[in-house]
């Protein structure tokens, strides 16, 4: 079950005999389990990040190879409609796609799309997980671009959809914000035992909150497999275009200011500050 | 979205007609037009129409760009044909004699109530099926007449009808061809300037040109930039479960409101942004402003609009002297 790409390629023109066709990705194999996941997904701009999950929502098909979501294979003939459902997308900027009246409304759309029972029942909910039920009457055209994104999540995770798939969702929030919601995130994925698929390119959200990562370079999967592994490697720069959490930065400049020997692949605040007192001899301390 | 619309589809090649100055083809294209409509006979509508192909040849576009805008007025070209063949009196060509009975009638609404049930099985050229379907339904009013008769009645054909709508259909060609013409070897933006060079003189009535051709380029660039927003749009709303191929009539509705609200908001917002940074750029909307490709008129524009306007005075002459044309 889940999502899984076996030797999939994709291209955005359509096949052309004659003319060779550029794949904007190339030979994906991927399986993402239905539960439990925390996924990143990371590359640079034009890497096909966006595609792949789009892939994932079956808003797009294939060109050759199988990509099965939730054991039945995507092409033209299958109804999508029952794996939009279960397979939730949150674009990048969401909150353009609001359009009802009040928030409520809005948030029993995707719900009421996909004839669950009682759509303003299931909005309540998800809006009280998202710490929004003081919004619910209001027309999302007052809202603040936070509030907005948070209305826009709530629209999808209302259809309670098995993975949540969501498309830099943190670009343009204000630091607050964007902890709040990475955290509510994060107890989606530990508390309600949801898949969570975050596309980012802050290292920061990589190293505090995923459990795996996927690293995409032209098109390709470079890289699938715990965060502590892909950090631990010399030339993340050169290689993959990515940079260092900033845990890892600045326990990598400790190292060489002090010559003291730590371990620098630390990825909470809290990791990274025992690491340094180990290493400065004060771990008794308190 | 729709791909078939011509408009805004400058076609990329290198041809004399591309390297006319867009004013030249601007004021050609609307006498080569009015020329068109004094033309009564089919024999001078059939010369127009060889003399477009010919421009058309030379133009180097390759010809399905045109057929395209063709396509989109078929079903009205296949209306105005059928009205005229049939509602013009004059010498009879042929009559058909068709009844109308209880058991033709039952074939016929099966035929089309299976036709309409055949929506999902069938999906490529229903609209050529459905056109035999109606020549069907015809013909078995002509041939099967058992059963009890509702009614008789006949369609004739007359040479006048046969004409009329010939020539309607070569003229309606004909135009659209020219039309296209000028948008595919002119960029709109060059439209759009050699508009705003030729309405110049309505500055003294008052009319502000300056600004509506403003207005018209920056509506002009935004077309593909509001296409892929609903682009958008759509996707984010399909993963919200709307499905905008399927689903009833008011589902239908609040699916397009889905896409409508958020379209309107974004305008809005775009024509904000956009307002204030040309402001900061120190736009003033009545000051005098330069341009930074200057249009000019070179000896090819000069011959091609003293030829135009020669075929142009032709004509009117050839109607003077009571010459039919």
């Amino acid at each position: 079950m889940g999502i899984n790409f076996s030797e999939v390629n994709f291209s955005y023109q359509a096949p052309r005999k004659r003319r060779a066709v550029v794949y904007t990705l190339k030979d994906i194999n991927l399986e993402i389990k239905d539960k439990d996941e925390f996924v990143a997904i990371v590359g640079h701009t034009g890497s096909g990040k966006s595609t792949l999950v789009q892939l994932m929502n079956a808003l797009l098909l294939p060109h050759s190879g199988k990509l099965e979501i939730f054991g039945t294979e995507v092409n033209k003939k299958v109804t999508l409609k029952p794996i939009r459902k279960r397979v939730g997308l949150v674009f990048q900027f969401p909150e353009y796609q609001i359009f009802e009246e009040t928030v409520l409304k809005d948030i029993a759309f995707g719900p009421k799309n996909f004839g669950l029972a009682d759509p303003e029942g299931r909005a309540r909910e998800v809006a009280d997980i998202m710490g929004i039920s003081d919004l619910l009457e209001r027309s999302p055209f007052t809202l603040s671009g936070g509030q907005l994104r948070k209305v826009a999540i709530s629209g999808i995770l209302a259809s309670d959809p098995d993975i949540l798939i969501l498309d830099e969702p943190t670009v343009g929030l204000d630091p607050f914000t964007k902890s709040e919601l990475l955290g509510l995130l994060k107890r989606l994925n530990e508390e309600y035992g949801k898949s969570i698929i975050v596309i980012t390119h802050d290292m920061g959200v990589v190293s505090g909150y995923a459990k795996r990562v996927i690293v995409l370079k032209e098109g390709r999967i470079v890289f699938d497999g715990d965060k502590k592994s892909l950090f631990k490697k010399e030339s993340l720069l050169e290689e993959y275009d990515l940079d260092y959490p900033e845990t890892v930065r600045i326990l990598k400049a400790v190292k060489e200011r002090f010559h003291v020997d730590i371990d620098v692949n630390q990825h909470s605040i809290q990791d990274a500050y025992e690491e340094i007192l180990k290493a400065f001899g004060g771990g008794h301390e308190h | 979205m729709n791909t078939n619309l011509v408009f805004g589809q400058y076609y990329h090649v290198d041809s004399w007609l591309h390297r006319l100055d867009p004013r030249t083809k601007l004021l050609g294209t609307l006498i080569l037009i009015v020329t068109l409509f004094l033309l009564d006979t089919i024999l001078s509508i059939a010369v127009a129409f060889v003399a477009t192909l010919l421009l058309i040849l030379s133009s180097r576009i390759p010809f399905s760009k045109f057929l395209r805008s063709l396509k989109t007025m078929t079903t009205l070209l296949l209306i105005t044909v059928l009205f005229q063949l049939f509602f013009n009196r004059g010498n009879l060509l042929a009559e058909f004699a068709f009844t109308l009975t209880t058991v033709n009638l039952a074939v016929i609404v099966g035929v089309f109530v299976l036709f309409f049930l055949s929506k999902k099985v069938i999906r490529s050229h229903r609209f050529f099926l459905f056109l035999i379907l109606v020549v069907f339904a015809f013909f078995l009013q002509a041939v099967l007449k058992s059963g009890k008769v509702i009614a008789n009645y006949s369609l004739a054909i007359y040479e006048e009808g046969l004409f009329t709508s010939l020539k309607i259909v070569l003229r309606i060609i004909t135009l659209l061809l020219i039309s296209s013409l000028l948008t595919l070897t002119t960029k709109p933006a060059d439209v759009n300037m050699g508009m705003e060079k030729l309405a110049k003189p309505l500055k003294f009535i008052g009319v502000k040109v300056s600004i509506l051709s403003m207005m018209i380029s920056i509506a002009l660039r935004f077309i593909p930039t509001l296409i892929n927003e609903a682009g958008r749009i759509l996707k984010a709303q399909a993963s919200r479960g709307v499905d905008f191929k399927e689903g009833r009539f008011m589902q239908k509705v609040t699916q397009i409101i889905s896409l409508l609200v958020p379209m309107f908001v974004i305008s809005y917002r775009r024509a904000y942004e956009l307002a204030d940074a040309m402001e900061a750029r120190g736009y003033i909307p009545d000051a005098e402003r330069t341009s930074i490709s200057l249009l000019k008129f070179k000896a090819s524009d000069y011959l091609t609009l003293i030829f135009t306007l020669l075929v142009f005075g032709g004509i009117i002459a050839l109607k003077v002297i009571d010459y039919a044309v």
